[in-house]
């Protein structure tokens, strides 16, 4: 059976309140309630409406925009031609604490529930550094991929895994504090001198009005910075260099840079993306809550619910997957993936953990290079 | 003059111009900036507290090896200065497509910074094609005599030539070329232009399909608007048949006479529902009824045609 962890996010709208409620309490835009993550309702219905406006013009006129918005959610059937994530075809990913672990055997709780998962011989585990399963500690708190062909077989381990990516604000010691945005507040990583050298490689700056993108380990209530996530930019936050002009017809496909964020207002295991450039009239909580500049990514705007195709290059495995929030922080980072080759662009898409495991991704990279298609 | 003679003379004007505009440009960046927290090309290698003052010294570089190349050029061609000014041209720019190399392993998102803001783009082939070209032109100048003025026209023209097909080769290399036409001309797309939401209500409710749906509508607030690409959403509560129904349109983010597709739709079920005005069929349905079957002047259209555009169509297409 699959857990409520594992479901897509076009079956979430039972999980997460009514259906008519969402979008009606929510006029601007779907930045549902103070965090940039919209709930699922939104997404399914307007994906619904906007299936109605426009499919007899995809009957009509079988390419183009019209034919892109046909039919995705008119039924069941429909959902599966459109191609999202199937939980049976991608790894599936599961969060909870660790009760207890042996060479073999996970088990893990999450609320009253107790779910146990067989180890694959070549499963590894991390927390701040790659380990053996059977090191990890009770109380851990760890996401867990699922083997995609194996029920209830676990092949990879993330304990106590985080990730701080915002604009530092201060700096005392070997502490920063950095401003994740209005609606995430701030947060201090803890770096210690084993790892100062290894993240000042990547993030030479580490000074106030710098951007910042540390993964590292949680530990009682403390961010302790591991491992740069990506690459600093060269330029404070508050002064972006202008973005490239885009000229002529917007390309459908846009390959850069995917990167994950920690689930906070979220629900967990939701399979969804944070895009950098939803309609500024509509879109962003975030935005709302600050006077946030457009940033430096240059793309087509888009709105809680639009539908992208995102490859992750690597791997070469691909889903559809919804726009469930903004990317505030995210877009004002001109970075490049390095995981392999170099992307051609910065941040297109900051996933859910969910998602970035599903395509591939290790969290522990940061990021994949990846190609976001429009309108599929 | 020999070929190679003429090539080498076109070099020291060609590159005192490159320098110039180069530390010019910088000049323009650094006073805009204020601060040292600007990154000028590869000066993003260095530690922050270097990156000013190396700024500074490569515009002043720049400028000396420029204004040099230009006095030096004539009478005091022979002499030692020239040389040195003129290999220390060509080092300069060795120095930096070994720079730029270097910057496009560690940094590749930092553009070269060569021109200032207008060189932004991360560093490419091309930039370092151009940074290359510009130091075998700067070795070219190095056994160069005094320039003199040529003395029949078709040495004139022989040296404009050179010079036109070298300035080409240049922009050629040059992404600031592309970048600064598409400045001058710029439009945005319509996927990524800014259009307020209230512009697009108000040419909704100009629309004839506004009017046509407006007697079902039951608040002057939509419910939800989101956008898409170049396409607005809106929607607005309704009332059909004792039914609560939803009014979905969406409008095309241009200026002048936009698209507007219109949709009713169930609350509940999410269903499609009839159009509350009769079946709102394109003008080429309309001129298909009119030549219909039944008059003899079409073939029939087979049944699945008919299904899909079926008559209780909720939407118009008449755009």
């Amino acid at each position: 059976m699959r857990s409520a962890h594992l479901v897509c996010c076009d079956r979430c709208a039972s999980l997460t309140g009514s259906s008519r409620g969402g979008a009606a309490a929510d006029p601007a835009g779907g930045s549902a309630g103070p965090g940039s993550t919209a709930s699922a309702t939104t997404v399914a219905r307007r994906r619904l409406l906007k299936s109605a406006v426009f499919r007899p013009q995809a009957e009509l006129a079988p390419s183009g925009w019209g034919a892109d918005a046909a039919g995705p959610a008119a039924d069941d059937a429909g959902r599966q031609r459109v191609g999202f994530a199937d939980a049976f075809q991608l790894p599936r990913t599961v969060s909870g604490t660790i009760l207890d672990v042996s060479p073999h055997v996970l088990i893990l709780g999450e609320g009253d529930r107790e779910q146990r998962f067989a180890l694959t011989p070549d499963a590894v585990a991390w927390r701040g550094t790659q380990l053996e399963p059977a090191a990890l500690l009770q109380d851990d708190r760890a996401v867990v991929r699922l083997h995609p062909l194996g029920r209830n077989v676990a092949d990879r381990i993330w304990a106590n895994i985080g990730r701080v990516t915002g604009i530092i604000t201060e700096r005392s010691g070997n502490q920063l504090l950095v401003d994740e945005g209005a609606t995430r507040g701030t947060e201090v990583i803890a770096l210690q001198p084993r790892s100062l050298g290894r993240i000042q490689v990547r993030f030479p700056t580490l000074e106030p009005g710098y951007l910042v993108d540390i993964i590292g380990v949680r530990h009682r209530g403390e961010f302790i910075g591991m491992i740069p996530a990506t690459s600093q930019p060269a330029y404070p936050a508050h002064r972006l260099p202008a973005p490239p002009l885009v000229s002529g017809h917007v390309p459908d496909s846009i390959a850069g840079s995917a990167t994950w964020h920690e689930p906070r207002d979220e629900p967990p295991g939701i399979l969804g993306v944070s895009y950098p450039a939803l309609d500024p009239e509509t879109g962003c909580a975030e935005d709302l809550a600050a006077d946030m500049r457009p940033g430096y990514s240059r793309m087509p705007f888009l709105a809680i619910g639009s539908v992208l195709r995102i490859s992750n290059d690597c791997t070469g495995r691909s889903c559809l997957i919804p726009v469930t929030g903004c990317t505030p922080i995210g877009r004002l980072f001109n970075d490049r993936c390095v995981t392999c080759g170099t992307s051609p662009r910065g941040r297109v898409a900051d996933l859910t953990l969910a998602s970035f495991i599903a395509l591939g991704g290790e969290l522990e990279r940061g990021c994949f290079n990846a190609t976001i298609t429009i309108g599929e | 003059m020999t070929v190679l003679d003429a090539i080498g003379e076109v070099q020291i004007p060609l590159l005192a111009a490159m320098l110039l505009l180069g530390c010019a440009t910088k000049v323009l960046q650094m006073m805009r900036a204020a601060s040292a927290d600007e990154n000028i090309g590869p000066t993003a290698l260095f530690p922050m507290h270097l990156r000013w003052p190396l700024a500074i010294v490569l515009c002043a570089v720049e400028g000396t090896l420029g204004l040099g190349l230009l006095v030096t050029a004539g009478q005091f061609g022979e002499h030692a200065p020239a040389d040195g000014i003129r290999l220390g041209s060509c080092l300069l720019f060795l120095v930096a497509t070994g720079a730029l190399l270097e910057l496009r392993q560690s940094r590749p998102e930092v553009g070269c910074g060569c021109f200032g803001d207008f060189s932004t783009a991360p560093v490419s082939a091309r930039t370092l094609a151009r940074s290359a070209l510009l130091a075998i032109a700067g070795l070219a100048t190095v056994w160069v005599g005094p320039i003199m003025w040529p003395r029949t026209v078709a040495g004139a023209l022989g040296l404009l030539a050179i010079l036109c097909t070298e300035v080409l080769l240049i922009g050629l290399l040059s992404p600031e070329v592309g970048d600064g036409l598409i400045r001058l001309g710029y439009s945005a797309p319509c996927e990524l232009r800014n259009v307020p939401a209230a512009r697009t209500l108000a040419v909704l409710r100009r629309s004839k399909h506004w009017r046509r749906y407006a007697s079902l509508i039951t608040s002057e607030v939509p419910d939800d608007v989101w956008r898409e690409l170049c396409w607005r959403f809106v929607v607005f509560p309704a009332r059909y048949q004792d039914r609560q129904t939803d009014v979905v349109f969406a409008v095309f983010l241009q200026h002048r006479r936009p698209a507007v597709h219109v949709a009713l739709v169930d609350s509940t079920t999410g269903a499609p529902l009839e159009s509350p005005t009769g079946n709102q069929r394109s003008r080429w349905a309309g001129l298909a009824r009119l030549i219909s079957p039944a008059n003899g002047l079409l073939p029939v259209f087979n049944t699945a045609q008919a299904g899909s555009a079926p008559a209780d169509l909720p939407l118009s297409t008449d755009l």
